[in-house]
């Protein structure tokens, strides 16, 4: 699925307004603000199971999610950067 | 880091949070030792976790560096057998959700206490609005709680109402300021009435809607908290009578945290992570080399 791109923004003088009122540098839909209009994929659904999870960690140490876990509830987030 | 204020509550209830980007694993060394962050980071440096999960933004163009690879950002909240219970997806990549609405979550949305203090009015419903949580932050999403208390015997309209009844509705009034998002509403129930056996949805004792808010902006005059106002609509009925539809105005201030400076564009916040520069070059180069 190729979600549309939203677009819409007002240029003022602090910079590119969006549709809910977020003000930054960059037009809306380019670069870090290439946000989906309409549907776009959230990954597997409620109910389904979790998928594992295989990567580093920052100590960058093998990490297996369920492993992890060990049996508890969990948040798992996904998000742009801790860099920018 | 509005989640990391609430740490404490996550591990009291022995539960794990994780969070996953595109970052190289030494960029995130360096931020969880400048925020203080105690819950796991987990770097994804090619996207291959993102990708595997169908949540890469392809609306990016592979070559629009250092912006590709990152995912649509989200939270997902799985139970101890690893069953997914909730997801929290906004349209607007700036907005996620917040702390409170994620442990509320993951504790599997705990039932709620009945009141027991109802002698003064015992047919009357009681609502009462707070927020779920401390404050409001930009672009973190925290609850505003309509809380309903209905007497025993007695039901209002769950969504969608019978022809010419008021199913239980709370608006805000217009306000620039914050962004809002469709309201959460608990399960509801069919009601039969007796006699011609005619069948709609209703509430029943105690329970509540959610309202996620998010501040999309902070300003000086945020010092002295930012007013939520609103209205909420409902209509009381047992199997005889029906109230007329009734509403009852709220308004409450909250505090609104000043956001945290970002280390690329505030000379302070940079000295506590001298190297996001470099990791932001890094970034910049990873898939096309240097130049």
């Amino acid at each position: 699925m190729q979600p549309e791109l939203e677009t819409r923004g007002t240029r003022t003088e602090k910079g590119w307004r969006d549709h809910d009122g977020f003000v930054g540098p960059r037009q809306p839909g380019t670069g870090p603000r290439s946000d989906p209009r309409g549907g776009f994929p959230t990954g597997p659904d409620v109910g389904d199971a979790m998928p594992d999870v295989r990567c580093l960690t920052a100590d960058a140490a093998l990490f297996d999610l369920h492993a992890h876990r060990a049996g508890r509830p969990a948040v798992f987030v996904f998000y742009r950067s801790a860099v920018w | 880091m509005e989640l990391q204020k609430r740490m404490r509550d996550f591990d009291a209830a022995d539960i794990r949070v994780y969070a996953l980007s595109y970052d190289e694993a030494d960029a995130l060394r360096d931020f969880r030792a400048a925020h203080g962050i105690t819950y796991t980071l987990l770097s994804d440096p090619d996207s291959a976790v993102i990708r595997s999960f169908g949540i890469l933004n392809t609306l990016i163009d592979p070559n629009d560096h250092p912006w590709y690879g990152i995912p649509y950002p989200g939270a997902i909240v799985m139970d101890a057998e690893g069953a997914i219970t909730h997801k929290f997806f906004d349209g607007n990549l700036a907005v996620r959700a917040g702390p409170e609405q994620l442990l509320w979550a993951a504790l599997g949305q705990p039932p709620l206490e009945p009141e027991v203090d109802r002698v003064a009015a015992p047919r009357d419903v009681r609502v009462s609005v707070a927020l779920d949580g401390d404050h409001l932050a930009f672009t973190v999403q925290r609850d505003l709680v309509v809380r309903f208390s209905v007497p025993a015997g007695r039901h209002v309209y769950a969504e969608p109402a019978p022809p010419g009844s008021v199913a239980v509705e709370v608006t805000l009034d217009e306000n620039r300021r914050l962004v809002q998002r469709p309201i959460v509403r608990p399960a509801s129930e069919p009601h039969v009435l007796a006699g011609t056996g005619e069948s709609f949805q209703v509430h029943h004792g105690v329970f509540e809607l959610r309202l996620p808010l998010a501040v999309n902006g902070f300003s000086r005059s945020d010092a002295a908290g930012l007013m939520i106002s609103g209205e909420v609509r409902w209509q009381c009925c047992d199997d005889e009578v029906c109230d007329l539809p009734t509403s009852q105005r709220f308004e409450l201030t909250v505090p609104v945290s000043e956001p945290v400076p970002h280390a690329l564009r505030d000379k302070r916040a940079a000295t506590a992570e001298p190297n996001a520069h470099a990791h932001f070059r890094r970034m910049s180069e990873r898939r096309t080399g240097p130049g």
